[in-house]
C-alpha cells in the first residue's frame, strides 16, 4: 500500500466542514423567513401572487403600544448601559489591581445573577416590588437590568484591564498627575475596547430581556419583547415580523460597527 | 482593605446587596400563604407550600421534563456545534472564518423573541412546513406545542453561545500537534480522537456547562413554542403567577428550581475539575 502525501492545507475534512456549515445554516434559518414574512401580504403566506408589501412596517410604527414599548426599551437599555459601565469600571479596577482577602469570593458573587434563571430573578423582583409597595414599572425594570447585566459588562472590562501596563499610570503620577487625572487620561483611553464590548452586551441584553421584564411590566409600562409576546398571543399578524426584521437589521449594524471599531476577534477575546 | 478599595467597590456592593435582599425576601415569601381570593400573603412561617409541592405529581414531572430537555439539547449542541467550532478555529480560509463569525455574532445579538417568533412561523400548524406538506397532499405534521418545537428552538438559541465558547478554546490548541500526529501516520480520525479531542476537553466542558445552564433556565421558548403543553420549571413558575397570582407558591417552586440549578452546577463543576485533572494536569 502506498502512503499518500498528507495535505496540511486542508486541516478539516470535507465531512466535518459540510456538517459544520449545515449547523450554521440551522443557526441562521429563522432569520430569512422572518424577513420574508414581514414583507408578505397575508398571514402565514411567505409568497403570494400580489408580491411584497411594507404595510406591516407601517402598522408597527403606527401602533401606539409598540411605539411606547420601543421608547421604554430604548430608554431602559440606554440607562442600563451607562449605569452598568459606570459601576463595572471601578469594580474592574479593584478586581485587577487591588489585593485583599475575600476578593475572589466577591467577584464570584457579582457573577451570581447570571447563574440564576431569569424566571427566578423575575418572580423574586415581582415579589419584592409587591411587598414593598413600589409596584412594577419603568424603574424596577431598569434596576433589575442593571443588576443582571453587571457581570456581563464586568468580564470584558476585567479582560481589557488585565492586559494593560499599570506602570504607564504610575509614570503619569510621577510626572505630577493626580490619581484621577492619571486614570482618566492614561488608562481610560486604553479601556475603550472593553467599554465597547461591555456596553454592547448590556444594551443588547436589556433590549432583548423577556424572562425578568415580563414580571415587572404593567398596563402602562411594557417593553418591546413583552409587548411583542402579548401581540403574538392576541392578534398574530406579521407586524411582529416587521419588528423582528428591524431588530435583525439593528444587530447587523451593531456587528458591522464592532468589526469596524474593534474587529470581531478582539470583541470575542473579551467576552 | 484600603479606603480606595471600599469606595471603588461600593456601587457594585450596593447592587449585590440589593440582589441578595430580593432573593432572601423571596425565599421568606415561600414560607407564607396566600389569602384565598386575594393577592395578599401573610405569615406565620409554614412549610405548607413545600409539602404541597413535594406531594404534587406535576412539580416532579416539571423537574424531570426540565432535566430531560436540557440533556437532549446539550447532547445535540455538542453533536452539531463541535464541527462548526472546529471549522471556525481551523479553516485556512480567512473569509470563511469571518463569514461564520459574522453570522454567529449577528444571530446571537438579534434576540430571543425574534427567533422564537420565526420558529412559530416555520413550525406552526399554518406554518411553512405544513403549507408545504399540504401543497404536496400530505397530512399535517404536529411540529408545534410539543417538546420537539422546544428542543429545536432552544438548540437554535444556544448554539451560537456554545460554538463561540468552544471556538475560544479550540484556537489555543496548536495546529502543529495535529500535523505531527498525521505525519506519524495517524488517520484524520485517529489524530482527532487521540490528540485534539483530549486537548479540547476542558473547553468543551466549559461550553457544555454553559449550554446546559442556558437550557435549564430557558423560559421564552418553552412558553411560546410549548403552547401550554410542555411544562418545564420556568413555565410552571410563570403559570402560578399568571393563573392565580400565587406568589408564595411560585416562590416555593422557584426555591426548589434554584436548589436544582445549584446541584447541577456542583455536579457539572465536579465533572469539569475531573476532566481538567485527567487531561490537562491542572484544575481549570
Amino acid at each position: 500500500m502506498t502512503r499518500r502525501a498528507i495535505d496540511h492545507t486542508r486541516p478539516v475534512s470535507a465531512v466535518v466542514t459540510v456538517w459544520g456549515l449545515a449547523t450554521l445554516v440551522f443557526v441562521l434559518l429563522p432569520l430569512p423567513f422572518i424577513v420574508l414574512y414581514a414583507l408578505s401580504r397575508n398571514n402565514y403566506a411567505l409568497f403570494s401572487a400580489q408580491g411584497f408589501t411594507l404595510q406591516w412596517f407601517q402598522r408597527f410604527f403606527e401602533n401606539d403600544r409598540f411605539m411606547a414599548a420601543l421608547q421604554n426599551s430604548l430608554a431602559i437599555s440606554a440607562i442600563t448601559t451607562v449605569v452598568a459601565l459606570a459601576i463595572a469600571a471601578p469594580t474592574a479596577i479593584v478586581a485587577v489591581r487591588h489585593r485583599f482577602p475575600g476578593r475572589d469570593l466577591m467577584m464570584a458573587l457579582i457573577s451570581a445573577p447570571l447563574l440564576v434563571p431569569g424566571v427566578i430573578s423575575g418572580t423574586a423582583a415581582l415579589s419584592f416590588v409587591a411587598q414593598t409597595r413600589i409596584g412594577p414599572g419603568f424603574w424596577p425594570i431598569t434596576v433589575a437590568m442593571i443588576c443582571f447585566t453587571l457581570p456581563l459588562v464586568l468580564r470584558p472590562l476585567v479582560a481589557n484591564l488585565s492586559g494593560l501596563d499599570p506602570d504607564l499610570e504610575k509614570a503619569a503620577r510621577n510626572l505630577g498627575a493626580s490619581p484621577f487625572a492619571a486614570f482618566w487620561r492614561v488608562t481610560m483611553p486604553q479601556l475603550a475596547p472593553g467599554l465597547v464590548a461591555g456596553g454592547t452586551f448590556a444594551f443588547v441584553e436589556a433590549m432583548d430581556n423577556f424572562s425578568i421584564a415580563v414580571f415587572l411590566t404593567n398596563i402602562s409600562t411594557t417593553t418591546l419583547p413583552v409587548e411583542a409576546y402579548s401581540y403574538i398571543r392576541d392578534i398574530d399578524d406579521p407586524t411582529v415580523a416587521a419588528m423582528a426584521t428591524l431588530l435583525i437589521l439593528l444587530s447587523i449594524g451593531v456587528v458591522l460597527a464592532i468589526e469596524w471599531l474593534l474587529g470581531l476577534d478582539r470583541f470575542l477575546d473579551m467576552s | 482593605m484600603s479606603r480606595a478599595t471600599i469606595l471603588l467597590m461600593l456601587p457594585a456592593l450596593l447592587v449585590l446587596t440589593l440582589f441578595g435582599v430580593v432573593l432572601a425576601s423571596f425565599a421568606s415569601v415561600s414560607l407564607m400563604v396566600l389569602d384565598p381570593g386575594s393577592a395578599v400573603f401573610h405569615g406565620p412561617p409554614t412549610l405548607a407550600n413545600y409539602t404541597r409541592l413535594l406531594g404534587s405529581e406535576g412539580a416532579w414531572r416539571a423537574v424531570l421534563t426540565t432535566l430531560r430537555l436540557s440533556a437532549e439539547i446539550t447532547v445535540l449542541c455538542v453533536l452539531f456545534g463541535y464541527p462548526l467550532a472546529r471549522v471556525l478555529a481551523r479553516s485556512h480560509s480567512r473569509s470563511l472564518r469571518r463569514v461564520i463569525l459574522f453570522c454567529l455574532v449577528a444571530t446571537f445579538l438579534s434576540g430571543g423573541v425574534t427567533r422564537a417568533y420565526a420558529w412559530l412561523i416555520i413550525l406552526g400548524n399554518q406554518g411553512l412546513i405544513n403549507q408545504g406538506l399540504r401543497a404536496v397532499g400530505l397530512p399535517r405534521a404536529a411540529l408545534i406545542n410539543n417538546e420537539f418545537a422546544v428542543v429545536v428552538s432552544v438548540l437554535n438559541f444556544v448554539l451560537p453561545f456554545f460554538v463561540l465558547t468552544l471556538f475560544g478554546a479550540l484556537r489555543t490548541i496548536p495546529e502543529q500537534l495535529e500535523h505531527a500526529a498525521r505525519n506519524l501516520g495517524a488517520s484524520r480520525l485517529r489524530s482527532f480522537v487521540s490528540v485534539t479531542l483530549p486537548l479540547s476537553l476542558p473547553g468543551l466542558a466549559a461550553a457544555t456547562s454553559l449550554c446546559f445552564a442556558l437550557s435549564l433556565g430557558a423560559f421564552l421558548f418553552p412558553q411560546m413554542l410549548g403552547g401550554g403543553r410542555v411544562h418545564v420549571l420556568a413555565t410552571a413558575i410563570y403559570d402560578r403567577i399568571q393563573a392565580s397570582y400565587d406568589i408564595p407558591s411560585a416562590a416555593a417552586l422557584a426555591v426548589l428550581f434554584f436548589l436544582l440549578v445549584l446541584l447541577m452546577l456542583a455536579v457539572v463543576g465536579g465533572l469539569r475539575r475531573l476532566v481538567a485533572v485527567r487531561f490537562a494536569g491542572e484544575a481549570a
